[in-house]
């Protein structure tokens, strides 16, 4: 093959004779600065991370570094097709048959428009693409709310809005740059998974090796951040809520918090009525304690003498106390000891850990920042994702999480725990407004305008009803199983499929989902391979890639602001066509083109821009779309980002350290009350008849010790399950490249279900023991895999074995899905958040053999054993 | 610790001992051709035994390059395998190889046909030949284990016990095979010669056991291999059994019989065979854990 | 005279193999191919246990038993320090594969270059203009991307480690930054009984 003539040449990738693209990824749904190496011969051989980018400063994960085997993968959609077979199923042929352009969007046209003219609510979207509001946000071109994809209630269902009441932000992290205690409580933050994975791990590991930062990992596994923490606190799982109200406990007690800062920069002085409001005078300004004058006065009286936080009193003859005190109430039964009885964790762990936390936060000390601002500094932060806060009680979960990090008066300052604004357009639209008497304005809508009330509901997962809420999508399967009880006046018929993939990624057991899907008239899917999903469409429309593509966009990213640019490197490499050409396609064919164009602009902040509007008639490129964001950004041209690929700086000091200065946050969040009180007073109005079933306990203005329904499943559920991902499986479609699937399947965590050694004893089992895994709303099957790191109540099903068969796709089933055993109902669902149950109890058999359907093809246990045993790779001969 | 506790990862991603596996079974039997037909050339040079040189010379000029050149992965260019002879024992080998068959086919052509040429008996240049073909053969019989030995890499080969092996099989099957090729009142004359070697290889296996069973790490599993695994029944049943007591049995028993010689021959034949093909299964790498340092477990 | 030598940061690895992969890329490997691989380890028993990461590569040990072995001189060693296999010279004999301790060495497998990575038998064209580099049958490994280094670059796999775990320098420039890594935090070489001189070294 080498001749001497090609060994002149430079054989290592990036050294060939081509062109460097200066671009950014989307192998996840963030957007790390890369460089794209196009060979003379205009083939992609290599991508870098782009160095002048300070987010991921040239870094790039697993998954960044694997976009080209993306791009190349032989099973891309080709050119637009139509189903031929009317069987539809996961892994079921199709048989594809390949059309022009002109006949798929002819028939996607009218199959939606026919859906359209009938009731738009009749269409279901399912729009992942995070990397396009644009996209993201085309139903509301015909006022429908439906939504049918993952993004939401399983990544931060609760976790978003919270973050939209506390920091006005969507996303939150620890500042890495200053942080010397840092916990994680169920996330992957700056090790494995959430923003930004390669940036975020790059400036932990510096926070890591050069300052000695001390992290503590807070989860029931073993992860990559556990690995690498100073300390791993197992714990049962759904008991994170606990283990942080035990720390507020002793933070409390023993006097430890940021007493200046709850008394200055959130209403947890605030009087609150029995009621649980606040008490407002007559202009509804909220009143504090003066315990000088021993008499309440309104928040921003300049004659307070002291701020009370502690005490009860009466005001108006009506009894009250400091928001503060309420919480100091609710705590008092959390005593690390109780707290211990719940999660597992050693009272002492407990109390150690909030001493050692609030020691390292400096309470008291200052940080002079170069914009000549002197704030407080406090090097510690206490993050969670979706482990932690994935649980019923979503919402109170979660603001468990931020009260710890309140109680330091960490939030927004320098080495604490940050809000992270989702497109950082935001910032320079002040994300942060003042509300109501002195406090910041609340934005738990992060992902733009929710359905109002409406009885019959409008959208088929029921948003109606959940006004602080992220949509639910479990909710289709709940209310396709019974329409009538929820006053259904529409079904679904027809599903417009973006970048998603439903049929994997929500909650609720296959065989019912799959059901749902074959009660579709029409699904048309924009994809660019196939997926479990794509195999129920009647026509494909395949879009461009990444690497074919324009697109500026920033997705949450900590530490950084500005905007990744996306450029093609290459043109397309078959016939398909940009996000923007076929959605742009439809509205027209589909009569909504100006609603759309109305839509976008406001979506991306065009509105206001007179120089940057999109004309309604008009249809736009997405090379145009992505000119106008670089435009509205910072007035650069195209070219500018063509050369450069970004606009990425750090983050202003202004718009990153406490960016809501002079406004109170919510320690106490009375939003929940109201709200709860209008949706009740509008079910009971609208006589919804399910309004009894309806969760009301859920909504609360403070965190309680309320346990979530999984722990009261039947008793023969002896394990809690949960499932996990790590850094070269973060967010959607990984598998089906193969330099993903060459790391993950060779990697222990990733080959078994896992259970602690003594449990599997216990259990009767062993290392490759066959097992059915039921919990009360489903099963799987799988192989046991031995793990000390696994707390011993608690099976780890790693996602990469919830895959199941999909046509064309390298992608191997394991034994069904994780998702099948969580349930999908009312009762475990957070009716504040929309936040369902993300863990689940079950009780595991032993199987002499596979079941039949497992025995049928390849499976990821046939992929795993040839690693194991690979015969002339260093395994058994 | 023993071999079910241990972790053999495959072509994983875990930490773990790795099967030897670049030099597989063509190569054993290349090592068997070479080392059967060396020691069979050596022992029928002292026996004066022109069928058993013609016959190792026959195996160490096909066999061992046929299967040799089956193992190598560019074999148009193995030529090249000469040219480090200051360093590799490869190399040395090639060079060796070269001067037995040289020097073992002239020896031979002279002994068969030295009166036409006008050779005398005992003339220098037999004496000269027949020297560098025993010099030669010896070395054929021994570099494979040199070979195996020089490289710290595999731990159990990593032992003066495997030249020592080489060169104890390579005399043993040599004698076991030429004593059935000559006449029978040669033959018993060599019974005892071939006892004492067989007693040889079982000091020889007992020593590399214990050696192994008392090295480091890598050194025991492969022993553990040996003993414990599904390579257990091989080497008691054919290296022991088979290849070293049969034998010794039957030529103690009835040293006269020519069935007993070729019956041992063939059961020392297929011992040595097993053994070859063992040593290269039980090669393991150690796991990269041992050199983390700063690793305490528990 | 420059010395080449690599520095695995044990405490900054997190294990995800974007080195694994970023190598993968720029060397072209066929599928199952790895010249860079990120190890995992458990120990310890609940609830003190852990996992350690632990990169391993070619060593380019200075007294490199794979270059001793070598019977046709295809192995050898650059003025820098790395070592290098010409592979118009390698006859795959795989005598260095069983000589290096660290199992580094992969005999390229004709048929792995037909399958291609995603097995279907369709080569890609990223595969296309890569595997022309390589000779099947004969025995690679990793080269710390001698041709980057050549142009002052990093390997691939340093230039992406999103936790900068892997850092690349010349061991005889007391002041490069693998120097003192070694020299601050206490470097130890893999496997050191194997007498090898690696020119990689370990820090925690």
């Amino acid at each position: 093959m080498a001749t001497s003539d090609t060994k002149k040449q430079p054989t290592a990738n990036s050294l060939k004779s081509g062109r460097w693209v200066a671009s950014s990824c989307k192998m996840c749904l963030h957007s790390c600065g890369n460089l794209i190496h196009v060979t003379d011969d205009g083939v992609i051989n290599k991508i870098e991370g782009n160095p002048t980018n300070p987010s991921n400063n040239g870094k790039l994960c697993p998954k960044g570094n694997s976009a080209i085997m993306r791009h190349y993968d032989p099973a891309r959609f080709k050119q637009p097709m139509r189903r031929t077979n009317p069987e539809k199923g996961c892994g079921i042929d199709p048989k594809w048959e390949p059309i022009s352009w002109e006949e798929a969007f002819d028939i996607s046209a009218r199959e939606i428009k026919k859906s359209l003219d009938e009731d738009p609510r009749k269409i279901l979207p399912s729009l992942e693409d995070f990397q396009k509001f644009n996209i993201w946000a085309w139903p509301l071109a015909f006022g429908n709310f439906n939504f049918y994809q993952s993004g939401g209630t399983m990544c931060g269902g609760a976790y978003h809005p919270m973050n939209g009441f506390i920091h006005s932000a969507f996303g939150c992290a620890n500042d890495a740059k200053y942080c010397n205690y840092w916990i994680n409580n169920g996330t992957g933050d700056g090790f494995s998974s959430h923003l930004h994975a390669a940036a975020q791990s790059n400036w932990v590991a510096k926070a890591r090796t050069e300052r000695n930062m001390r992290v503590v990992s807070i989860e029931p596994r073993l992860s990559i951040g556990s690995a690498k923490a100073e300390e791993w606190v197992p714990i049962r799982p759904a008991t994170d809520r606990h283990f942080a109200m035990g720390m507020s406990h002793v933070m409390i007690e023993e006097g430890l918090c940021d007493y200046k800062f709850l008394k200055r920069d959130t209403n947890a002085p605030y009087l609150v009525g029995e009621d649980g409001l606040f008490i407002r005078d007559e202009n509804r300004q909220c009143y504090i304690w003066d315990a000088k004058n021993n008499c309440a006065k309104l928040w921003n009286d300049e004659s307070i003498g002291k701020i009370a936080l502690e005490g009860s009193y009466e005001l108006n003859g009506k009894p009250c106390k400091p928001a503060f005190q309420k919480y100091k109430d609710i705590l008092a039964e959390c005593t690390p000891e109780a707290m211990s009885e719940i999660t597992t964790v050693p009272a002492e762990t407990i109390r150690r850990i909030a001493r050692e936390f609030a020691k390292a936060a400096q309470v008291g000390a200052t940080m002079k920042l170069e914009d000549g601002r002197t704030v407080p500094f406090r090097p510690v932060g206490y993050n969670y994702y979706r482990g932690a806060q994935g649980h019923k009680h979503g919402a109170q979960t979660n603001q468990a999480f931020k009260l710890v990090n309140m109680l330091m008066g960490n939030i927004d300052a320098p080495g604490g725990h940050m809000g992270v604004v989702l497109d950082t357009k935001e910032v320079d639209i002040n994300h942060c407004a003042p509300g109501e008497s002195g406090m910041l304005a609340p934005t738990p809508h992060q992902l733009g305008p929710t359905p109002p009330f409406a009885y019959p509901p409008n959208t088929y997962h029921l948003m109606d009803y959940f006004p602080l809420g992220v949509n639910p999508p479990h909710f289709n399967l709940l209310v396709h199983e019974d329409p009538a009880k929820f006053g259904m006046e529409f079904t679904p018929d027809v599903i417009v499929n973006c970048h998603s993939n439903p049929v994997w990624a929500i909650q609720g057991p296959r065989e019912k989902w799959f059901d749902f899907l074959r009660s579709m008239r029409f699904i048309v899917c924009v994809d660019l391979i196939p997926t479990e999903m794509t195999d129920w469409a009647d026509i494909i429309l395949p879009s461009n890639d990444v690497l074919e593509s324009w697109n500026c966009t920033m997705i949450e990213p900590p530490h950084t602001e500005g905007q990744s640019f996306r450029q093609p490197a290459v043109p397309p490499l078959h016939d398909t066509k940009s996000e923007e050409e076929i959605f742009y396609e439809l509205s027209e064919r589909m009569g909504i083109l100006e609603a759309y164009n109305d839509v976008i602009n406001k979506t991306l902040g065009f509105e206001g821009h007179p120089e940057l509007m999109l004309e309604l008639d008009k249809k736009y490129t997405d090379k145009e779309i992505a000119r106008r964001k670089g435009l509205l950004w910072n007035g650069k041209d195209i070219d500018w980002y063509m050369e450069r690929g970004h606009s990425v700086t750090e983050k202003r000091l202004d718009k990153w350290y406490r960016p809501w200065e002079g406004m109170r946050l919510h320690f106490y969040i009375e939003d929940f009350l109201i709200e709860r009180d209008k949706l009740k007073k509008n079910m009971e109005e609208a006589n919804v008849p399910f309004r009894h079933e309806w969760e009301w306990d859920d909504y609360q203005p403070l965190p309680t010790p309320v346990l979530d329904p999984v722990h009261e499943e039947p008793p023969e559920y002896d394990l809690y399950a949960i499932t996990f991902k790590d850094i070269q499986l973060n967010f959607g479609e990984s598998l089906s490249n193969p330099w993903i699937k060459d790391i993950v399947y060779r990697d222990p965590v990733h080959t078994g279900l896992l259970l602690n050694p003594k449990t599997a004893a216990a259990q009767g089992l062993e290392k490759g023991s066959i097992v059915l895994v039921e919990s009360p709303y489903g099963h799987v099957y799988g192989r046991i895999g031995i793990s000390e790191g696994m707390h011993p109540e608690t099976l780890g099903i790693s996602n990469s074995l919830s895959r199941m068969k999909s046509k064309d796709s390298g992608v191997l089933p394991a034994g069904g899905h994780f998702n099948d055993m969580l349930p999908h109902d009312l009762r475990n669902t957070d009716a504040a958040s929309g936040q369902p149950e993300t863990v689940c109890k079950v009780k595991l058999t032993r199987l002499d053999d596979w079941p039949a359907f497992l025995k049928e093809g390849r499976t990821v246990y046939d992929q795993i054993a040839d690693y194991e045993q690979a015969k002339g790779k260093g395994g058994q001969h | 610790m023993s071999i079910e506790n241990k972790v053999f990862s495959g072509d994983t991603l875990r930490v773990g001992y790795r099967f030897q596996r670049h030099w597989d079974n063509s190569m054993a039997y290349a090592f068997f051709c070479a080392e059967l037909g060396a020691g069979l050339y050596f022992v029928s040079l002292l026996l004066n035994s022109i069928v058993g040189m013609a016959l190792g010379l026959l195996l160490v000029s096909t066999g061992k390059p046929y299967f040799h050149l089956a193992h190598m992965g560019v074999p148009t260019k193995s030529w090249r395998a000469m040219l480090r002879p200051d360093r590799s024992w490869i190399s040395r080998g090639v060079w060796l190889l070269a001067g037995l068959i040289g020097a073992g086919f002239l020896y031979l052509a002279a002994s068969l046909f030295g009166d036409s040429l006008g050779l005398e008996a005992n003339s220098a240049v037999l004496w000269l030949l027949k020297i560098a073909a025993a010099a030669c053969a010896l070395g054929v019989m021994t570099y494979q284990g040199f070979a195996m030995s020089h490289s710290s890499a595999i731990a159990i080969w990593n032992s003066a016990i495997m030249p020592m092996a080489s060169l104890l099989y390579s005399l043993a099957v040599g004698l076991a095979v030429a004593r059935a090729l000559v006449p029978p009142a040669q033959a018993s004359g060599l019974t005892d010669t071939l006892l004492l070697l067989l007693l040889g290889l079982a000091v020889m296996h007992l020593m590399f056991l214990h050696s192994g069973w008392h090295g480091g790490p890598g050194a025991r599993t492969s022993v553990e291999l040996l003993l414990q695994s599904v390579y257990a029944k091989w080497f008691w049943g054919l290296v022991v059994a088979v290849g070293i007591v049969l034998p010794g049995l039957a030529l103690s028993a009835v040293p006269a019989s020519a069935l007993a010689g070729a019956v041992s021959a063939v059961a020392v034949l297929a011992g040595f065979m097993a053994w070859r093909i063992l040593i290269f299964k039980i090669g393991v790498f150690e796991p990269i854990m041992r050199m983390n340092p700063f690793h305490t477990a528990g | 005279m420059a010395k080449m030598g690599m520095v695995f940061d044990l405490k900054a690895c997190i294990g995800c193999n974007a080195c694994v992969i970023a190598c993968k890329q720029e060397n072209s490997l066929p599928d199952g191919v790895f010249f860079t691989k990120t190890l995992s380890e458990e120990y310890g028993v609940f609830p003190l246990a852990n996992r350690v990461y632990i990169p391993t590569i070619c060593n380019h040990c200075e007294d490199a038993p794979c270059e001793k072995v070598c019977p046709s001189g295809a192995t050898y060693t650059r003025a820098d320090g790395i070592v290098m296999v010409d592979d118009d010279k390698c006859i795959g004999c795989s005598s260095c594969a069983v000589a290096c301790p660290y199992d580094q060495r992969t005999q390229m497998d004709a048929e792995n270059f037909l399958k291609g990575l995603f097995g279907t038998g369709e080569i890609t064209p990223f595969e296309e203009q890569g595997y022309g580099r390589y000779t099947p049958g004969t025995v690679t490994k990793c080269d710390f991307c001698s041709q980057r280094v050549d142009v002052g670059l990093d390997p691939a796999c340093v230039v992406t480690c999103p936790t900068n775990a892997r850092i690349f320098g010349d061991l005889d420039d007391p002041h490069s930054a693998p120097s003192k890594m070694i020299r601050e935090r206490h470097g130890r070489p893999p496997m050191p009984e194997k007498n090898t001189k690696p020119k990689v070294f370990y820090v925690n």
